[in-house]
C-alpha cells in the first residue's frame, strides 16, 4: 500500500503539469466539439422536419426528399461506427483520398463535433416531435410561418427538453476523446500512456486518471443541472400593479353593434 | 343589410371514408356574431379549423375581401390568418412565455410592431380580459379560466376582423365558464365579428345574432335564436334540443 501512494506522489510530482495539460485538452476538445456538435444537430434537426405539402411544386419535395436521405445517411453512417476507427478514417483518409493533410488538432476538433451532430440531429428532431401540437396550431393561427413558428415557438421549447441530452453528450465526450489519443492527440488519455511508458507505474497513474476524468464529469453534471434550474425561471410570479399604460393606449376600434346597421 | 365579409360556399372535407363536412354554405356579416351548434361529431371544429385553414377543404370556397383564400399562396394564407383570429378549446397559449409575451410575440414577429408598442396594446387587451394583473405569470401557472382570457387577449391584440371560437368553455371546470362568456358577450356588444361553436345554450341564444345547427356535416337548420330554439323548423333541431335541455 506504502509503495502505490509513493507511485502517486511519484507520477503526480513529476507529471502533474503533463496530466493537468492532457485535462485541459480534453476539456477543450469535448466543449468546442459538443458546442459545435449542438449547432450541427439543431441544424439536421430543423432541416429533417421542414414541412412539405402535397401543395408544393414537385421540385420542391424532390429537394426535401434529397436533404433528408443525405442527412439521415449522415446520421446512419457516424451514430452507426466507433469514434476510434472514424478518426483513424477521416485522419488519414483525409490525406491519402484528397491529399488534404488536416492538423491532428483541426481532425480532433471536426471529428467529435461531427459526431456529437449525428445523436444531436435525432435528440433535436425528436424534441421538436414532441412539442404539443396545439402550440404549432396557436401559432399559426396567429399568422405565423414555418420559420417563426420554428424558431419563436417550438425550439425555444425543445431547446429547454433537448439540455439534459446536451449536457449527458458533453459528458460522454469527455470520456469518449480518449480514443483520439490514435491520431496523438495530448489527450488525458494520451498523458496516462506517456507517463506508464516512463515510469511503468500502470494503476497508480491510472488512479489519478480516473479521478481527473471523474471531478471533470460531475462537474460538468453538476454545471448542467444549475443551467437547467436557471433556465427555468422562477417557481411564483409576481402579480403585476394595475397598469396605468393600457388606460392610455388607443381605445377599442370595433364598431358598437348599433351603428352597424340591421337587416 | 350590413355587408358580408366571409363568404363559405359548397365546403367539403373528407378524413379518408369519413365525409365530415358536406357541401357547406353560409356568409358572415360585419359585427355579427354566430353561433354553431349540434352534438359531437358533427363536423363543428373541423368547419371552424376549415375556415382558418389549419384544415385544408377538399373544395369549395372561402371568400375572403373578394378572394379565395382555398387558392391563396402561403404568405397570402398567413396574412389571412393575421385577420381571422381563433381562440381554441385547449388554449394553445405558448408555455414557454409569460402572459404579456404570448399577447406580444405576434405583434413584433408578424405585425412587426415595436416591443413597446406591442406591450402597450397587449396590456391594454389584456385588461379588457381583466388578466392585467398576470403579466409575468407562465401559463402553467394560470387557472383555466385565466388561460381561456389571455387567449382570447392574444388573438385580440392581433385586432382581427373575425375571431373564431372553438367551444372556449367546454375544457373548463364549471365555474370558470362564467368568467369566459362574460368577456365573450362583452366582446360581441362591442361589434366583433365572432363565429363561436359551443353548447352553452343560454349564451348562443342571448349573444348571438345568428345560430346554426349542424349534424352529420350539414347546416340542418340556420336562423335567429328565437326563431330556432323556441320554433325549429326540422325536427331534427328540435331533437337536439330537446335531448340538449334533458342532460
Ligand atoms: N384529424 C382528423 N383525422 C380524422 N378524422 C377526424 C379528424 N378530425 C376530426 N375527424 C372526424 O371528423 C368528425 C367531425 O369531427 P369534429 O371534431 O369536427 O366534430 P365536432 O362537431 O367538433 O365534435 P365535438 O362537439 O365533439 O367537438 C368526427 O367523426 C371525427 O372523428
Ligand atoms: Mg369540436
Amino acid at each position: 500500500m506504502e509503495q502505490f501512494y509513493l507511485g502517486l506522489v511519484k507520477s503526480w510530482t513529476r507529471y502533474g503539469n503533463s496530466y493537468l495539460l492532457g485535462a485541459r485538452n480534453t476539456l477543450l476538445i469535448s466543449l468546442v466539439g459538443t458546442f459545435f456538435g449542438c449547432l450541427i444537430g439543431f441544424a439536421v434537426g430543423v432541416l429533417r422536419t421542414l414541412p412539405i405539402s402535397p401543395k408544393d411544386k414537385w421540385q420542391k419535395r424532390f429537394l426535401n426528399r434529397l436533404l433528408n436521405i443525405f442527412l439521415s445517411t449522415y446520421v446512419e453512417l457516424f451514430r452507426g461506427t466507433p469514434m476510434i476507427v472514424q478518426s483513424v478514417f477521416i485522419y488519414y483518409g483525409a490525406r491519402i483520398a484528397f491529399n488534404l493533410s488536416m492538423s491532428m488538432w483541426t481532425a480532433a476538433f471536426f471529428i467529435v463535433s461531427i459526431n456529437t451532430g449525428a445523436y444531436m440531429a435525432e435528440t433535436v428532431r425528436g424534441g421538436i416531435l414532441s412539442v404539443d401540437q396545439g402550440q404549432t396550431e396557436g401559432a399559426k393561427a396567429l399568422g405565423m410561418n414555418h420559420s417563426q413558428t420554428m424558431f419563436l415557438v417550438l425550439l425555444p421549447q425543445a431547446f429547454r427538453n433537448i439540455i439534459p441530452q446536451i449536457g449527458n453528450n458533453f459528458i460522454v465526450n469527455i470520456k469518449d476523446t480518449s480514443v483520439l489519443s490514435v491520431i496523438s492527440i495530448t489527450d488525458l488519455f494520451f498523458v496516462h500512456k506517456s507517463v506508464v511508458g516512463s515510469l511503468y507505474l500502470y494503476f497508480e497513474s491510472a488512479t489519478i486518471t480516473m479521478v481527473i476524468y471523474l471531478t471533470m464529469t460531475t462537474t460538468a453534471a453538476w454545471a448542467l443541472r444549475h443551467l437547467e434550474g436557471r433556465l427555468d425561471g422562477p417557481q411564483h410570479y409576481d402579480l403585476a400593479a394595475i397598469d396605468t399604460l393600457a388606460q392610455t393606449s388607443g381605445l377599442l376600434s370595433y364598431k358598437a353593434k348599433g351603428e352597424v346597421g340591421h337587416d | 343589410m350590413s355587408q358580408s365579409i366571409l363568404k363559405i360556399s359548397h365546403l367539403q372535407k373528407s378524413f379518408g371514408q369519413n365525409h365530415v363536412l358536406k357541401d357547406l354554405d353560409f356568409s358572415v356579416r360585419r359585427g355579427n356574431v354566430i353561433s354553431i351548434i349540434g352534438s359531437s361529431g358533427s363536423g363543428k371544429s373541423t368547419l371552424l379549423r376549415c375556415i382558418n385553414l389549419l384544415e385544408t377543404p377538399d373544395s369549395g370556397s372561402i371568400i375572403y375581401q373578394n378572394k379565395d383564400v382555398l387558392k391563396a399562396s402561403n404568405s397570402e394564407v398567413n396574412a389571412y390568418r393575421t385577420r381571422v383570429g381563433m381562440v381554441f378549446q385547449n388554449f394553445n397559449l405558448f408555455s414557454h412565455l409569460t402572459v404579456l409575451k404570448n399577447c406580444t410575440l405576434g405583434l413584433t414577429s408578424i405585425l412587426k410592431i415595436k416591443k413597446d408598442e406591442a406591450e402597450k396594446r397587449a396590456s391594454f387587451y389584456l385588461q379588457k380580459v381583466e388578466m392585467s394583473a398576470f403579466v409575468n405569470a407562465k401559463p402553467h401557472q394560470l387557472s383555466g379560466g385565466q388561460k381561456q382570457r389571455v387567449a382570447i387577449a392574444r388573438a385580440l391584440a392581433m385586432e382581427p376582423e373575425i375571431l373564431l371560437f372553438d367551444e372556449p368553455t367546454s375544457a373548463l371546470d364549471p365555474q370558470m365558464v362564467g368568467e369566459v362568456l362574460a368577456v365573450m358577450s362583452q366582446l360581441a356588444l362591442e361589434g366583433l365579428t365572432m363565429l363561436v361553436v359551443t353548447h352553452e345554450m343560454a349564451f348562443a341564444k342571448e349573444v348571438s345574432d345568428e345560430i346554426i345547427f349542424m349534424k352529420d356535416g350539414i347546416i340542418w337548420e340556420q336562423g335567429k335564436p328565437n326563431q330556432l330554439m323556441q320554433n325549429p323548423q326540422r325536427p331534427e333541431t328540435s331533437e337536439f334540443l330537446t335531448r340538449f335541455r334533458q342532460c
